[in-house]
């Protein structure tokens, strides 16, 4: 794991350093843990800035009926206090007892956002509000209601910077229901990892041009980038990718990309093809290759430093070779 | 009114949450309007009327200058008011502003915590004016609602019901009650910690310079500290504590007032105070009372000890300084309860209190003619007519009562002829009338009477609720006489100090109006006894009061500290039951699923991955997947774990022994690490 990104300097921010090293101390020291159920031990409870001020408006009061002699200016401040106590137990119930679970996140693009789905389970026989999930460190806040004996699910949202497996950041749930007071709150380890994809090329080249089958006859040059337009009519089984619907609406009847012609050649996507010197920028362009082949319906191989991925196409095969370009050197 | 309601419930969340906590304020404020400067009250409410409109009508709100510009405004109103900033009245005049300014910035939290506790002060300043019952209700209602407004502010989600915030409020409230009722018996009554603002005793100043049928009313009500008192050696006895304090001697027909004698001064008849008997030494502290007046014990005749003034008797034996007393003042003096003053023989200026207005009271005149008549009272010099006098307060069907009403022109004759009931000013008023008309020198003496102990430190406290007014009657050859006609009516009130009873207020008036007498009295009674009742428990609730309910509890000699012990002691007792509770709760989770999550957590120790909720029999498959089928461990704890979910399923009767021996097996297994 790298060191942190931007560490507090220790002697310019030495407060700033020795928290952010206790902060990452604390959060190592949690459980990795796709679902968790939150006890005394790990939901924390501080007054808020309100809270504080209630509290010296609470003295002002006291003061108050001290000096002006008031039985009920003692009976108002002191029912306040009841309820400023009872409220912060009120606080730290909302989030004590209550469970957790991640919802498996699916793999995501770098610089697009990853949605983190939390399942709140309520076994209480009472609603609990205001509950606001975030990732940890982040002010984005998504809040919820759990009603009572009941599932919520709440969506966080994450950009992950980098290529490759990541594991879902450290989220934190937070409550300072009923009066503000308080805040109570957890943090949160989640086990699961994620995979992040190479961001696709915006505007990436044409594929390469394919290589002759290996033991083909013929082993012409393959045609121009992309120029598969060889069509025949449609046959039972044909993938619907492969049907030229342009073609379909004016003809009144359903017309195929003759793939034979394309698969006389076999389209292997491999960084040096890429032209480019620099390992991220090629796995970009793998990685807009590989989408644009899928969805040109073709078959592709990727290859790759120590890994070969035999041509094919469909859903699975697409995967595997994000897959691939996602963990490539990792 | 449908389609209002109907429009109101369409209203987005924001606008509605905006209406109900003007609402909230508006009924905070209300009660201070009649102690408001009027421009005050009509700019808050129209600035909150405006702040309602823009909520309805869903406007943005206004720009920051106007904030400003109104606060500027206000500001300066205040100093024009009030002449300062500082102080009870201008301080509330200034946050009673300030609440209203505040809603047209209202948006974010922040701005609602402001509201919240700005009210607070807001509700506290009320119980300066009052202390009732229905005081203490409104305000509960206060408090209700600014709950109910900051628990909707915190359900951030959707645009939940406001009854569902004011049902959590209601039972934190509830839940908190508690709390309230055990800090109100047992925190500390202390004393003030440093003298009052001089304002601050405007809305209830003791005794008054004139006295006008109907002010002590209030005062009895109050249960403020006028002066606290310790006497060396033995007090004297309750009956003997008179505090003299402003003599009324004239009487215009409304209102008694300070003898303004005609006569020229040397020719007033002197004070010629005669002393006998042991003296009383004691050391009052008097509260500021914004008067000139040193309330002493009948009867001082020298000047007492005090810094920072030069004393004074007047000829009717008041002592007075020199300028009204705004600061707590302490003073040691010496006085005799055995005395009499006054000329003993008629002399010119006596007549000053027999005078009378023309036209008033034409019954009571009647009346002592009647009495004059009598021959047995022919030879009389006055005494035996006081006691007739007296005899018909006792035995007349009078009544002492804090609630006699209003009372007309002719205040004596419906006293003594119509309502019959009244407090110790109309008492003590319509009797020196009587007496007057019977052609006895007499005059109204006011101050106050009783006081209690504190058994703590001994001090004795004098409190505006022991305000009190009497009468002083000249006897030929005697000079001035006491006469507490009070105690002819209502014996308790003088002496052991009963306490008093509450006034019907205006709402009750209002309320009871238009029912059936008998029901109407009924329900008086019934409001009366627990007015009574909330006066005796709650605004009573002294420290003498919180030390007999430690002596109640078993505690020797009760003091303060032992209060702090108490309150430590439930505090400390509260957290372990809180403790217990939740390891209580923790527990309570069926053994079951306790043992099943103890099975998986020792799996995950040894690496096993587990989906949450798994089942033990898939526990099983993955523990066999991870250690191989054929591992002793894997087979023994998955022969454990495929018992241990038959059980789930067993039948109740055989449950409790089955998973106390699989409990019993789970701690010999060799779990892999």
């Amino acid at each position: 794991m790298p060191a942190a990104p931007s560490w507090p300097h220790p002697l310019l921010h030495p407060a700033a350093h020795v928290r952010a090293q206790f902060q990452r101390w604390w959060q190592a020291r949690l459980p990795l843990t796709d679902s968790v159920t939150l006890t005394q031990r790990n939901v924390y409870i501080l007054p808020t800035r309100p809270g504080l001020m209630l509290g010296v408006t609470l003295l002002v009061l006291l003061v108050a009926s001290i000096n002006y002699q008031l039985n009920l200016g003692y009976l108002l401040t002191f029912l306040l206090a009841g309820c400023s106590l009872v409220a912060m137990h009120v606080c730290h119930a909302t989030l004590r007892g209550l469970t957790m679970h991640l919802i498996a996140t699916d793999a995501v693009f770098t610089g697009a956002t990853a949605i983190i789905g939390i399942n709140l389970e309520n076994r209480r026989p009472s609603t609990r509000f205001g509950i606001g999930l975030a990732l940890l460190g982040s002010s984005h806040w998504s809040w919820t209601d759990v009603p009572a004996q009941a599932n919520a699910t709440v969506h966080v949202a994450f950009k992950p910077e980098r290529r490759g497996l990541h594991r879902v950041p450290a989220l934190t749930a937070e409550t300072r229901f009923p009066l503000g007071t308080f805040r109570v709150w957890t943090v949160w380890r989640p086990a699961a990892q994620v995979l992040v994809y190479p961001a696709p090329e915006a505007h990436a080249p044409a594929l390469p041009l394919g290589e002759p089958r290996a033991g083909d006859a013929a082993a012409a040059p393959g045609p121009a980038n992309g120029d598969y337009d060889g069509i025949r009519a449609y046959r039972r089984g044909d993938p619907l990718k492969l049907v030229v619907w342009k073609k379909a609406a004016k003809a009144d009847e359903l017309v195929s990309r003759d793939t034979q012609q394309v698969q006389r050649h076999e389209l292997w996507l491999e960084p040096h093809k890429t032209g480019l010197p620099q390992l991220e920028p090629q796995l970009s362009r793998l990685c807009a290759w590989v989408l644009q082949a899928e969805q040109q319906g073709l078959d592709y191989g990727l290859r790759l430093a120590g890994l070969d991925i035999k041509p094919a196409h469909g859903e699975a095969q697409k995967r595997r070779c994000l897959q691939a370009l996602a963990l490539c050197g990792a | 009114m449908l389609n209002l309601l109907h429009h109101l419930r369409q209203l987005p969340r924001d606008s509605r949450d905006t209406l109900f906590l003007l609402g909230v304020i508006a009924w905070v404020v209300l009660p201070q309007v009649s102690h408001l400067p009027l421009w005050c009250s009509l700019l808050s409410g129209a600035v909150m009327l405006w702040r309602g409109w823009l909520a309805v009508t869903l406007r943005p709100l206004p720009a920051r200058w106007w904030l400003w510009l109104l606060l500027v405004l206000t500001v300066g109103a205040t100093l024009f008011t009030h002449k300062t900033l500082l102080g009870r009245d201008a301080g509330l005049t200034l946050i009673v502003v300030l609440l209203a300014l505040k809603t047209l910035e209202l948006r974010a939290r922040r701005d609602a915590f402001v509201v919240f506790f700005l009210s607070f002060f807001m509700m506290l300043s009320n119980f300066f004016f009052s202390q009732s019952l229905l005081t203490a209700g409104a305000m509960l209602i206060a408090l209700l609602g600014l709950l109910t407004a900051l628990v909707n502010a915190h359900m951030p989600v959707g645009k939940p019901p406001l009854l569902q915030a004011a049902r959590i409020a209601g039972s934190m409230t509830l839940l908190g009650a508690p709390i309230m009722v055990l800090l109100f018996l047992l925190f500390p009554r202390l004393a003030p910690l440093w003298g009052v603002p001089s304002d601050a005793m405007s809305g209830r100043s003791g005794l008054s310079a004139t006295m006008q049928v109907g002010t002590i009313a209030s005062l009895a009500l109050d249960d403020s500290i006028a002066m606290r008192i310790r006497f060396e050696g033995a007090p004297p006895r309750q009956s003997d504590l008179y505090f003299r304090g402003p003599v009324l001697s004239s009487f215009d027909g409304r209102s008694w007032q300070p003898l303004r004698s005609g006569l020229p001064a040397r020719m007033r008849p002197l004070p010629n105070l005669q002393v006998q008997g042991a003296p009383i030494n004691y050391q009052v502290t008097l509260e500021p009372n914004q008067r000139p007046w040193l309330l002493l014990l009948d009867a001082t005749p020298n000047a007492p000890l005090l810094t920072g003034f030069e004393a004074r008797m007047t000829p009717e034996l008041q002592w007075l300084v020199e300028r009204p007393i705004t600061d707590l003042l302490r003073y040691t003096a010496r006085s005799y309860p055995d005395f009499s003053h006054g000329p003993l023989r008629p002399v010119a200026g006596l007549q000053d209190y027999l005078e009378l207005p023309f036209g008033f009271n034409p019954r009571t005149l009647q009346l002592a003619a009647e009495l004059r008549r009598d021959p047995r009272y022919a030879a009389d010099d006055g005494t035996q007519l006081i006691a007739a006098v007296l005899e018909r307060l006792r035995s007349g069907g009078y009544v002492y009562t804090l609630d006699p009403g209003a009372y007309g022109r002719d205040s004596a004759d419906e006293f003594w002829f119509d309502r019959k009931e009244g407090f110790c000013e109309h008492i003590a008023s319509s009797f020196v009338i009587l007496l007057r008309a019977l052609k006895l020198p007499a005059r109204v003496v006011t101050g106050y009477q009783g006081g209690e102990q504190n058994p703590v430190d001994g001090f004795w406290t004098v409190r505006q609720s022991d305000a009190h007014a009497w009468a002083e009657v000249w006897l030929n050859g005697r000079g001035w006489v006491r006469v507490d006609p009070t105690a002819a009516v209502a014996p308790g009130r003088v002496g052991s100090l009963q306490r008093l009873q509450a006034p019907r207020g205006v709402i009750t008036e209002a309320l009871l109006g238009n029912v059936n007498p008998a029901l109407a009295l009924n329900l008086r009674a019934v409001w009366d006894a627990v007015n009574n009742r909330w006066n005796q428990s709650v605004l009573n609730y002294t420290q003498r009061k919180q030390l007999n309910l430690l002596k109640n509890l078993g505690f020797e000699s009760p003091s303060w500290e032992d209060l702090i012990y108490l309150l430590i002691g439930i505090v400390v007792l509260a957290s372990l039951g809180g403790a217990a509770w939740t390891l209580w709760d923790r527990l309570r989770q069926d053994p079951w699923l306790r043992l099943l999550a103890q099975a998986a957590k020792r799996l995950q120790k040894a690496g096993v991955q587990l989906a949450p909720n798994s089942p033990p029999r898939r526990m099983a498959e993955q523990l066999s997947a991870q250690l191989g089928p054929e591992h002793p461990a894997a087979r023994r704890i998955g022969d454990w774990l495929l018992r241990l979910e038959a059980l789930r399923y067993a039948p109740p009767a055989a449950r409790r022994s089955r998973l106390a021996t699989l409990q019993h097996e789970f701690k010999r297994l060799h779990w892999p690490t």
